[in-house]
């Protein structure tokens, strides 16, 4: 089982493969660094791009970007506060203190070499974990992919937090949009009103660039933040290797941080964010000094870097074993696996086993790279990328989404649809409609109706054969639990609080 | 502070959920004359968020009576509705014009409007992303960009 993974290596460490792990990282932490644009949108912009290039090379490019933005947008959550990405918000709460105190170039190194640890486990565990899963997946027929695929949807809808009722909207958009096209079994044409360009159906990427990029572009022109006056050389940065002796205290926090990073990663809808919090809190309890927290504790700077940058990989393990990411950037990397023909699922790590598993690989090397392209020379660079006047970087952002969604079909249709879907992005994102459920609505509706009918022509339309077994029933029971759940949690929270208040 | 019954309707909300159940009562008609087995899914999407959007709505308006004030949706409507119409235009313009022409003008437009006022700084970002376009894609990926249907051929 783990020798296809040593089979990989080789393949990986090709030029241009490794290249575009490098490249990826650079690119990452520049994303990252500039408050407003996040990794899942820098994604959304990229795969288009990738069309050209073979599948290593772009994986490679996407897990770079990952790993480097999610420690990249801890540079402005230390200099300025501000959070460069969402997952980077606990980073503020010590790393902009030690900043104050003239500390900023120490807290970075923290950030770059717990950001590094942390990523280097959820490879880790993404290779030890995803393979024997997928193998038990391998098991499953129409009706039980059919279930997994609601699963996945409902897990994404009630997990996620916030209004179900907005993600239930969310997810019955994607799905609907996955069917806009020709009928997959009948051939006939579903909503395209007589636009051949529609035919084919709505490519994701599309889709990604639309509801994730378009949007932070808007708000990086509606309200521009005036951020210059970092000044990389007064960080007070050493080499790396001179602050290592000073991290050795960490090492608790680091494996501590990583398993909360990987579990968090690993459930549906959590994201970096509640792994950097949950692992803060979990850090400052286990604290002998839990009064120094908050007023400049490099250690609180490890535990919040090591978790958000230990969900990476891990919240691809569902995502290349059931097609069910944990986040919205593995959603969003699922868009860059199938449009290079890469259906996520158990026959991917059959048939194409160099590439899944080189994409695990990458995602190792480019943890490792993290602490040699994200030392101090490098971070003092990457500080003044915070001085680049943002109208500025919105135009240009503008005309890359143009190029990219353009360049899929060399038609301006595509970019139409782009403009319609980023409109609606915008909306759904200020009302707070999660956007990851549209993403997966669409990759998995269409998966989910050919799998819902192939299992219906099985059983000559009897609709009892979708809980005919076990395997079904148990996927069945998981949905209900995910559903029910979280509804249970608010209502015992709810009598919790009724209490205390009589 | 109750809102009064004209701008309740007007809330974020309450008009985002008339506009799903108008669309998608709106889909539901090209839907139902599809072949049965070919409609399922899309009639039961359509279905849902009709079903969804009216909950939300309901939700919504019980909020505004209870005295709940929507938040606006953006801090500044007037840079918001502008930066739309920018890329709107460009896009159109690109249509029209050609994506080279229609880049020289857009990358220092959109950077000035939104206060970025360096002259210097605007032609040399001009001159880096559209030289580094046309090298990159033009040049090396022989990527073909839209000439414009007023200048193309």
């Amino acid at each position: 089982m783990y020798s296809e993974l040593l089979h990989a290596l080789p393949e990986v460490l090709t030029f241009a493969n490794f290249m575009a792990v490098i490249v990826g990282v650079v690119a990452g932490i520049v994303v990252g660094a500039m408050p407003g644009l996040s990794a899942t949108m820098a994604i959304s912009v990229l795969v288009p791009f990738t069309f050209g290039m073979s599948p290593l090379v772009a994986l490679g490019l996407m897990a770079g970007i990952y790993n480097g933005a999610m420690y990249g947008g801890a540079i402005p959550a230390v200099l300025l506060r501000i959070p460069g990405t969402p997952a980077a918000v606990a980073t503020t709460f010590d790393g902009y203190p030690m900043a104050q105190k003239g500390q900023g170039g120490f807290a970075l190194q923290v950030a770059v070499v717990s950001s590094s640890i942390g990523g280097i486990a959820s490879a880790i565990a993404l290779m030890v974990l995803a393979p024997p899963l997928s193998r038990v997946t391998l098991l499953f027929g129409p009706s039980e992919v059919f279930w997994v695929a609601i699963f996945g949807l409902a897990s994404i809808i009630f997990l996620l937090g916030g209004n179900p009722v907005k993600g239930l909207i969310s997810a019955c958009f994607g799905v609907f949009v996955s069917v806009i096209g020709s009928d997959p079994i009948f051939g006939n044409d579903r909503f395209t009103f007589g636009q051949l360009e529609m035919l084919d159906g709505i490519n994701i990427v599309i889709l990604l660039v639309g509801l994730y990029a378009l949007p932070p572009v808007i708000d990086l022109l509606e309200v521009p933040l005036k951020t210059d006056g970092v000044n990389g050389s007064k960080l007070g940065t050493e080499p790396i290797w001179r602050a290592l002796p000073r991290m050795k205290r960490f090492w608790k926090t680091w494996i501590r941080s990583s398993i909360i990073g990987i579990w968090i990663g690993i459930l549906p809808g959590a994201g970096g964010s509640m792994a950097a919090f949950m692992s803060y809190n979990e850090a400052r309890r286990a604290s002998r000094t839990p009064d120094t927290w908050g007023n400049g504790e490099p250690e609180g700077v490890a535990a919040a870097e090591t978790a958000n940058n230990a969900d990476t990989a891990s919240a691809l393990i569902p995502a290349l074993t059931l097609g069910i990411p944990g986040t919205a950037v593995a959603a969003v990397m699922l868009g860059g696996l199938l449009i290079h023909g890469l259906q996520p699922g158990p026959m991917l790590f059959r048939e194409n086993p160099d590439i899944v598993f080189g994409f695990m690989w990458q995602f190792l090397f480019g943890a490792i790279l993290l602490v040699l392209l994200g030392g101090s020379l490098a971070t003092n660079s990457f500080a003044r990328l915070l001085n680049l006047p943002r109208p500025l970087l919105g135009s240009v952002i503008i005309v890359l989404m143009l190029i990219g969604v353009y360049s899929i079909h060399g038609r301006m249709f595509d970019v139409y649809l782009m403009l319609l879907f980023g409109a609606i992005g915008y909306v759904m994102d200020k009302l707070k409609f999660p956007l990851p459920p549209v993403v997966l609505g669409l990759i998995l509706g269409g998966f989910a109706e050919e799998n819902l009918r192939l299992a219906l022509r099985i059983g000559r339309g009897d609709w009892s054969i979708l809980f005919a077994n076990v395997t079904s029933l148990v996927i069945v029971a998981l949905t209900v639990a995910v559903i029910v759940g979280p509804m249970i949690k608010r209502l015992l929270s709810k009598d919790g609080k009724t209490a205390e208040g009589n | 502070m109750v809102e009064p019954r004209a701008s309740r309707l007007l809330r974020p909300e309450t008009l985002t959920a008339l506009g799903i159940i108008a669309v998608a009562a709106a889909f539901l008609i090209p839907a139902l004359e599809l072949r049965a087995n070919s409609a399922l899914l899309p009639v039961a999407m359509l279905i849902g968020l009709i079903v969804l959007a009216t909950v939300l709505l309901i939700s919504d308006q019980r909020k505004a009576a209870a005295g709940h004030v929507s938040k606006p949706m953006t801090k500044a409507p007037g840079r918001v509705a502008g930066a739309f119409l920018l890329v709107i235009a460009y896009v159109v313009a690109t249509s029209l014009i050609g994506f080279y022409p229609a880049t020289i003008i857009t990358v220092p437009l959109v950077a000035h409007v939104f206060g970025y006022r360096s002259f210097f700084g605007l032609a040399a970002a001009t001159l880096i992303v559209v030289g580094a376009i046309y090298l990159v894609f033009d040049y090396a990926m022989a990527q073909q960009f839209p000439t414009g249907l007023l200048l193309g051929r």
